[in-house]
């Protein structure tokens, strides 16, 4: 269980920062979701733990929302702009460079570069709809299956294909236009 | 590049980004992980049968010891009537003696002769 705990804590903070944009808040949502966990859960074989971990998290983040009723208009204004529909450049797929992985930066230029890079990839990940972001984070970061992160969504299989497919759109569309190739 | 390919290009920059989550964090994480581990107790076996976990394991230790400690003065209670009633001569027995021995009942309801009787047991 402590080794599992320890092995996803950064994700699932980072998860919980990309949803409540707050730092505080996120590391409470983090705390009771490994404290439901090690209290409720201790009888269950570790292989469902990931999915099971994830479902409380999920609804810890879900609940901080409903307990605090505030969204942010910011968050809101951005994802309906990175939503706005086929806007006729094609897919934004289609102009990202690929690269192998994120080069280790040799020097501080570069490494400053990359920091801005992660930034930007964050805040466009932090602007997502709740929704999507979700979807994006537990099918693509956690590497949950669709039927999975359908459980963990309480969604169709299709609803989180969709999230996924809008998600990784927008993310796209703000990269690019933001110059930064992966 | 598809949808895949693009989420694996993002997911190492995902990754990067929480290993560099600050010291501070970092910290108030791994105590976070170290107070759920507190709170964590190794699963329990019941009668060798089903595995749960500890926190329902005690609860249902507390929810049997809660009864028996209810019941526990009316099970007294009940134990305490019944060796009483034990120890009570039978009615009935007392009854049928009485109907069958050759002195009438009515006799015990005559003064002298209850008199007569305390008398001579004395």
């Amino acid at each position: 269980m402590s080794d599992f705990l320890a092995s996803v804590e950064r994700r699932a903070f980072k998860q919980a920062v990309f949803a409540v944009h707050e730092e505080e808040s996120a590391l409470d949502i983090v705390q009771d979701s490994m404290m439901r966990l090690a209290e409720k859960y201790s009888d269950r074989p570790a292989a469902e733990l990931p999915l099971l971990f994830q479902r409380i998290l999920q609804n810890a983040i879900r609940d901080y929302f409903r307990r605090s009723k505030v969204r942010s208009t910011w968050t809101t204004l951005l994802s309906n702009l990175g939503l706005g529909g086929e806007d006729g450049e094609g897919d934004p797929f289609d102009t990202l460079e690929v690269e192998n992985s994120p080069n280790v930066p040799d020097s501080p230029a570069d490494r400053l570069e990359q920091s801005q890079v992660m930034a930007s990839i964050e805040d466009a990940v932090k602007a997502l709809p709740a929704r999507q972001r979700e979807a994006f984070m537990l099918r693509y970061w956690e590497e949950l299956g669709v039927s999975e992160t359908a459980k963990v969504m309480g969604c169709s299989e299709g609803s989180v294909k969709t999230h996924c497919s809008r998600a990784t759109h927008a993310l796209a569309k703000v990269l690019r236009s933001k110059g930064i190739t992966l | 590049m598809n949808e895949n390919e693009f989420a694996s290009k993002l997911k190492p920059w995902l990754d990067r980004g929480a290993k560099a989550v600050g010291e501070m964090q970092a910290t108030r994480l791994k105590s976070a992980r170290l107070r759920a581990m507190d709170a964590y107790r190794e699963p329990v076996r019941l009668f060798g049968l089903v595995t749960v976990n500890a926190g329902t394991a005690q609860t249902l230790h507390y929810s049997v010891m809660q009864r028996a400690l209810l019941f526990l003065p009316i099970a007294i209670l009940i134990g305490v009537l019944a060796v009483k009633s034990a120890q009570e001569p039978d009615l009935g027995d007392i009854d049928a003696q009485l109907l069958t021995q050759e002195l009438p009942p009515d006799a015990f309801l005559d003064q002298d002769f209850r008199s007569w009787l305390g008398k001579s047991q004395g």
